[in-house]
Formats: structure tokens, C-alpha cells, sequence
């Protein structure tokens, strides 16, 4: 009875479904949301520092290696591409393939602590540290969160690609795979909403 | 009655040109740093390119067109938030400033 009051004629078409799936499982997905709601709130205390300090913003991004920014970004993006097609080729049965986009993937994520070590590095190499100023330390704030949920996800990506050498993951089965690959595409969009921040707009 | 349902890709061609996309999108901005245009020129050029490589990211990696309701709201407000921001605090950074002090 309430589900015969509670159902809608549907639209078919182009439009998007009306319920549509869930990406990987709905446990991954109260995760995503945590994730965002913790930036939205690192955002908002960016944009107040901003608004407050106009002048420390302008001139310390300027101060960063723009090219670690750079590298940073180049390897998020390319992750987050190797892994989703892990998951495209584990879809058409390729198996063997998911697997070696998986651990292309893996490679192109360890490359961001990498990075991050060497930009710090370059950052005490040039005098900047945590009491450099407002602008740094937001930045530092901000990245290192950022790289603790990037942690996370290298973690992820070990255990399904140990799930997914014994073969747990099939073309009809890869929820946990999926899964993975949501959260590893949210870490890369919030990386590319803080990348600008820091290294773009001075 | 058979129900049109759209299913998620098993081609990786659109995968491709969204990373050479992004790719793209990522080596432009450092040129925009450098001083394209005017300032508050290059604050709607970024808050653009940031709008535009989530939304890559969520329609083509996540395929967001194809999931639930709810995470497309949610990737969409997620997306749109910052670029706002950036346009908002571009334009009225002082009445900002002013309405988030203490």
C-alpha cells in the first residue's frame, strides 16, 4: 500500500534515472560525505583567511613551488584514470588488465607522498615552515589533511589489489573494487579544488 | 514491459580523453598564474577550470549520471561550492570579510 503511494511514473530518455545506482556501496558513500563535509569546512576557513588577509594570500602563493603543485595534480588525475579503468576493463571481463590498471594506479599514488616529501623539503630548503605566515598554514593545514585521506586510499587500493589478485573481483561482482575507486576519485576532486588554492591563484 | 536502463561504460575511449582533459586543463593553469589578463579575469578562468575538471571527474571516473540521486546532489553541491566562493569573495571580499569577523 505505501509502496504502491510512494511509486512515480518515471521518465525514460536521456534524463538521468530517478534511482539510479550506487557506486562501489552505500557504506563507501557515508565516507565520501564525511570527506566532503570535513574540506567544506577547511574551505570556508580558507576563504575567511583569504578575505581577512588579501595580501598574504597574493604574495605566498607565489612563494610555493608552483611545480610541485603541478606534479602533485598530474599524479592524482592519472591515479584516479588508471583505477577507473580497473574497473572499465574488470567490466568487460578483461580481468588480467583490471589488475595491471589497478597497480598503475598504485604506482602513480605513491608518487604523491613522494612529492609531498620533496616539496617540503624545498619548502624548509627556502624558509617556509608552519609560522611563516596565515597563508602558511592554512596550506599546511589544508595539504596535510589532504594527505592523511590520500593515506587512506593508498591503503585502500593495497587491499583490493590483494582481494583482487586471488580473484574475489568478477565482471558481475566488484562492488569492493568500485568502491575503492569512488573514494579515490573524491580524494582526487577535493586535491583539485585545493591545488588552485595554493599554487594558482596569487 | 521491458524498463530502458543505462548502464555504466565498458569502453575506456571516454576515460582517455577525460585524463587528456584534465591533463590539459592542469598544464593550462600555471600559464594563468603567470598573469593572463587581469586579476579578477583570472579568479572566474580558475573557478572555471575548477568547475569543469570535478564535474569531469564525477561524470566520466564516478559516472555520477548513472547513480543514485542523492550522490549526484551531493557531487554536484561539492563541485559548485568553491567556484562560487572564488566568484563571490572575487567580487564582495570586503563584505565578507567583514560579515565572518569575530
Amino acid at each position: 500500500m505505501i509502496a504502491n503511494t510512494m511509486s512515480l511514473p518515471t521518465t525514460l530518455g536521456d534524463a538521468p534515472p530517478a534511482t539510479g545506482r550506487v557506486p562501489g556501496n552505500k557504506g563507501i558513500w557515508v565516507g565520501i560525505c564525511c570527506e566532503f563535509v570535513e574540506f567544506l569546512v577547511l574551505f570556508v576557513v580558507y576563504f575567511v583567511a583569504r578575505a581577512h588577509f588579501p595580501d598574504a594570500f597574493h604574495s605566498g602563493a607565489e612563494r610555493l613551488s608552483q611545480a610541485a603543485g603541478v606534479v602533485i595534480t598530474l599524479l592524482m588525475v592519472s591515479s584516479s584514470f588508471f583505477i577507473a579503468c580497473s574497473v572499465t576493463s574488470l567490466r568487460a571481463g578483461r580481468r588480467r588488465e583490471s589488475i595491471a590498471w589497478l597497480i598503475a594506479g598504485l604506482v602513480a599514488a605513491l608518487g604523491y607522498p613522494v612529492a609531498k616529501y620533496l616539496e617540503i623539503q624545498w619548502n624548509l630548503a627556502h624558509g617556509i615552515d608552519g609560522e611563516s605566515g596565515i597563508f602558511f598554514t592554512v596550506y599546511y593545514y589544508l595539504t596535510f589533511t589532504h594527505m592523511v585521506h590520500a593515506f587512506w586510499g593508498i591503503l585502500g587500493i593495497l587491499w583490493v589489489l590483494t582481494r583482487h589478485s586471488f580473484g574475489i573481483y568478477t565482471a558481475d561482482e566488484h562492488s569492493g573494487l568500485e568502491a575503492l575507486a569512488s573514494y579515490w576519485h573524491a580524494t582526487d576532486i577535493i586535491w583539485l579544488v585545493i591545488f588552485p588554492f595554493f599554487y594558482v591563484l596569487a | 514491459m521491458e524498463s530502458i536502463e543505462r548502464k555504466p561504460a565498458t569502453s575506456l575511449r571516454p576515460l582517455v580523453l577525460t585524463w587528456l582533459a584534465l591533463v590539459g586543463l592542469t598544464l593550462l593553469s600555471p600559464l594563468l598564474g603567470n598573469g593572463l589578463g587581469g586579476q579578477e579575469a583570472v579568479q572566474l578562468i580558475v573557478a572555471a577550470i575548477i568547475w569543469i575538471k570535478g564535474h569531469l571527474v564525477a561524470r566520466h571516473f564516478i559516472e555520477a549520471e548513472l547513480a543514485h540521486p542523492f550522490i549526484r546532489s551531493v557531487l554536484r553541491f561539492f563541485i559548485a561550492f568553491t567556484p562560487i566562493a572564488i566568484v563571490l569573495t572575487t567580487f564582495f571580499g570586503d563584505r565578507f570579510a567583514r560579515f565572518a569577523s569575530l
